[in-house]
């Protein structure tokens, strides 16, 4: 059951994420990330991680598309007439990675998991226990964030 | 002892550094004429102080001092040291003071230069006496064949002085080439050597050579070199034809470096490795016969010469001649007591001749004349010079000369005794025809309102007379200097040689005694004097090996340079350029082709950690 | 269920991603692309922690799924303030990355 569930939620991800970077319409492409994302999330669901679930969810996904969304909206999607560019040498790199990535892989002993990876309360007393510091930092790195983006988006003012 | 031994070296080069360094110095002239000869003054008195020790009766243990210069490995380091001894302790007194008096004879002679000029000459003069002293002082044979070859570039350098005269850059080429071929020789003998001996310096090749440890074969080999480099420095035939020429350059530097110091500096050499000679006995006998035929050569082509400076250069080809002579017979104490007595009176000559150019305008004696009235210094010093050159008593050659005919007497070649006698016979003669075609003659100069020059150019002159005519007193000094024993030669020496210089003296008195009356190639002799003039056909060998050279081999060598050498170099632009033609796609600024490099990256990345 | 079988699918989904960066033109697709490409190192973080039980896996993961919003909130002012010049929101075209 799992197994089956593993396998179709991966052709899902990767079916979705080459609809991605191959899609004509960038709308398209930003929904297909969505989806994506969303199997993602399911994955973690399976890897025990619910509340990592629960955050791709809501914060990635919902968050990323509506950002994304909107930018489309205000710059315009203009899509050019060509989608890619030297898409023959960019596959086979790609390719080359993922062998060697693969390869890395195969050297790694096989076994199932040790599961029963967290529950939210785990998580959260992690955060703010051990973690606390980078989590913290995190925020004014989030801080830092919105101003450069707002910084960047500003339309000058004639003056 | 040492801080003065580098005193004697860091004056020459402190002038050179400050002349060569500070151009507003160099432009000004005359101030950097001062700096030159106060660094030589310098290295003058620091030479005194260094060998006063050595002329007394109870002289010091030489004295060698060494710094590690080139670690090997394994094999023993090369040293840079100097080495203080008599020899080269008096040496370097000898160079210093005719350094100096030549330097001070040139602020008059050569006044007319321009500013610039004048600086450059002096940083010549600079550079030439630090390497000369250098040379003197080494104690290993690796620092001699460097102070040797800045030796040469000093010469190279004075004969081009006036490097806009054709002539002027051809004759230093030519003493460039000719003192190389030489070159090549020392440099294989001095490689030779070490690799038999594993040693440069010269006490451990002595101590070395006389225990046996030194293959004779490699022995014979290495001095045989060392002998090629002083042929070349020494003017010894045939390797002479670059003299004669060199006196292109000003007359003060044929004085200094022509004359009295650098051209002896083979004849040192030699000296200096006398130990060594001694046990190669083939070397010896080819030094002394060597030594015969450039005395002979040099003393013939002097008797029809008309340019008064090729006269003095011929007879200094004629005198570095005897110096051999007397080292290849075991005479070194000989040689060098006459190599100091000819630097005084051949640089009392040169000055004395500058003088006679600089009141005539003309190097041609039979265009002076009638000197002796118009500039009595001048021509006092000449006569002096030419006392001492001929061997007359009670001048200082004739001490000297004495001695080297002794030296090669005793060294068991009569007939080398016979035929330098025979030399010194025709030494007389055409030092006499000079005096008197030049000073008393009455050539188409005479008329010329001519006068003795300002004292800066009649003091040096009178100051290097005094030895010239009073140095013969100092030969027991001389021999103490190089620890050689004292010999008395047979009685006959020196009156054989007295009965041949005043000999040679009256058939020029009988000759030449009513003025200008020339030698013509005429009767009988005609054939030779034609041979004379042109000396001997002996420069045409050398222009032809240096056309054929220049027609097949540097042809050959232009076309490789031109097609192999700049066809590699090319060949590197036009890959260079193309390979940057290609990478620039890399630099176009667009990132993502900046991430295809951070991919396979990744890739090489992986395959290292996992794939190989 | 094993996690190689999950690094292996979170391979392909970098590869995938690697491949979208490297080859689309438009700005906008290759944030998206970048973003499959964070998800993909997301889940073989998570994919590790799961298989050794470590607790810390998820964390990281949270802090890389923040730090890839703030990324892509910047990614996508410095698109809308490329596309205020015409046509520059195709990344052939930006050509001023120096240095």
């Amino acid at each position: 059951m799992r197994d089956a569930a593993f396998w179709s939620l991966s052709v899902l991800l990767l079916g979705a994420a080459a609809a991605v970077v191959t899609a004509r319409s960038l709308i398209r492409a930003a929904f297909a990330l969505a989806g994506s994302l969303l199997a993602t999330a399911a994955l973690y669901l399976l890897l025990t991680s619910p509340l990592l679930a629960a955050v791709q969810v809501l914060l990635y996904t919902g968050g990323v598309l509506t950002l994304v969304v909107f930018a489309l909206v205000v710059a315009g999607a203009n899509e050019p007439a060509a989608r890619f560019r030297k898409p023959l040498p960019a596959g086979m790199l790609a390719l080359a990675v993922f062998a060697a990535l693969a390869s890395a892989i195969g050297t790694l002993p096989a076994g199932p998991g040790v599961g029963g990876l967290e529950s939210g309360r785990d998580v959260g007393l992690a955060l703010f226990g051990d973690y606390l510091v980078p989590f913290e930092l995190l925020s004014v790195l989030l801080l830092a964030a919105v101003f450069g983006a707002l910084l960047l988006a500003r339309r000058e003012r004639a003056s | 002892m040492l801080p003065l031994a580098l005193t004697v070296l860091a004056g020459p080069l402190g002038a050179l550094a400050l002349i060569g360094l500070v151009p507003p110095l160099r432009r000004s002239g005359r101030p950097a004429a001062f700096v030159a000869i106060a660094g030589t003054a310098v290295a003058l008195m620091a030479a005194a102080a260094l060998a006063a020790p050595f002329v007394t009766a109870a002289p010091p243990a030489p004295a060698a001092f060494e710094l590690v210069w080139m670690p090997l490995g394994t094999v023993p380091a090369i040293p840079f040291g100097l080495l203080v001894d008599g020899l080269s302790a008096s040496m370097a007194v000898l160079v210093a003071l005719v350094a100096l008096l030549v330097q001070v004879y040139s602020l008059a002679y050569m006044a007319g230069e321009p500013p610039s000029s004048l600086g450059r000459y002096f940083a010549y003069h600079a550079l030439f006496a630090f390497a000369m002293l250098g040379l003197v002082l080494a104690h290993n044979l690796l620092q001699t064949y460097v102070c040797w070859e800045l030796v040469g570039l000093g010469s190279y350098l004075l004969i081009g002085f006036w490097f806009d005269r054709p002539a002027a850059g051809r004759a230093a080429l030519k003493a460039f080439w000719t003192t190389r071929l030489g070159d090549v020789g020392f440099a294989l003998g001095i490689v030779v050597l070490w690799s038999a001996a594993g040693t440069f310096t010269f006490a451990e090749l002595f101590a070395k050579a006389s225990s046996g440890a030194i293959a004779g074969g490699a022995l014979t080999l290495g001095m045989l070199g060392i002998y090629a480099g002083a042929m070349g420095k020494s003017a010894q035939a045939p390797l002479h034809v670059w003299l004669p020429d060199a006196m292109e350059g000003p007359t003060p530097v044929s004085a200094l470096i022509h004359a009295a110091t650098m051209v002896a500096a083979g004849v040192y050499l030699m000296i200096r490795v006398a130990p060594l000679l001694a046990l190669t006995p083939a070397v010896a006998e080819a030094v002394f016969a060597i030594g015969v035929a450039t005395a002979l050569l040099g003393a013939s082509m002097a008797l029809v010469e008309r340019d008064l400076k090729r006269i003095l250069a011929h007879s200094t080809v004629s005198q570095l001649g005897f110096m051999m002579a007397a080292v290849g017979s075991g005479g070194a104490a000989a040689a060098y007591f006459h190599l100091l007595t000819h630097g005084f009176f051949k640089a009392l000559l040169f000055l004395a001749a500058g003088s006679l150019i600089h009141a005539f305008h003309t190097n041609d004696i039979f265009s002076m004349g009638r000197a002796v009235r118009a500039m009595p210094v001048t021509s006092a010093c000449f006569a002096a010079g030419a006392l001492a050159l001929a061997g007359i008593l009670p001048a200082s050659g004739f001490f000297s000369k004495d001695e080297v005919l002794a030296a090669v007497l005793a060294g068991g070649h009569p007939v080398g005794f016979a035929i330098l006698v025979g030399t010194a016979a025709l030494t007389a003669f055409y030092i006499g025809r000079a005096l008197l075609i030049a000073l008393v003659g009455a050539g188409s100069g005479a008329s010329r309102e001519a006068h003795d020059p300002p004292p800066a150019m009649t003091a040096p002159m009178l100051v290097l007379a005094v030895p010239a005519l009073a140095f013969g007193i100092a030969g027991p000094t001389v021999s103490r200097l190089v620890a050689a024993p004292e010999e008395h030669a047979p009685v006959v020496v020196p009156i054989l040689g007295t009965l041949a210089a005043l000999g040679g003296a009256a058939a020029a008195w009988v000759a030449f005694r009513r003025g200008a009356l020339e030698i013509r190639a005429r009767g009988p002799l005609a054939p030779l004097i034609r041979a004379l003039e042109r000396r001997w056909y002996l420069d045409a060998p050398f222009e032809w090996g240096y056309r054929v050279l220049h027609a097949g081999v540097f042809r050959g060598i232009a076309w490789l340079d031109r097609y192999v050498v700049d066809g590699a170099v090319n060949a590197l632009a036009w890959g260079t350029w193309g390979a940057a033609g290609r990478l620039r796609a890399i630099q176009n600024g667009r990132v993502q082709d900046a991430l295809y490099a951070v991919a396979a990256g990744l890739v090489l990345l992986a395959w290292l950690a996992w794939g190989a | 269920m094993t996690a190689p079988a999950l690094l292996l699918v979170a391979s392909a989904l970098f590869s995938i991603g690697l491949f979208g960066v490297l080859a689309r033109r438009h700005a906008i697709a290759v944030l998206l692309s970048i973003e499959l490409m964070f998800n993909a190192v997301n889940l073989a973080v998570v994919t590790v922690a799961w298989s050794r039980g470590w607790l810390a896996g998820v964390v990281l993961a949270l802090f890389g799924i923040a730090i890839t919003v703030a990324e892509i909130a910047v990614g996508l002012a410095l698109v809308l303030l490329a596309s205020r010049m015409p046509g520059r929101v195709l990344l052939d075209e930006l050509s001023e990355l120096d240095g």
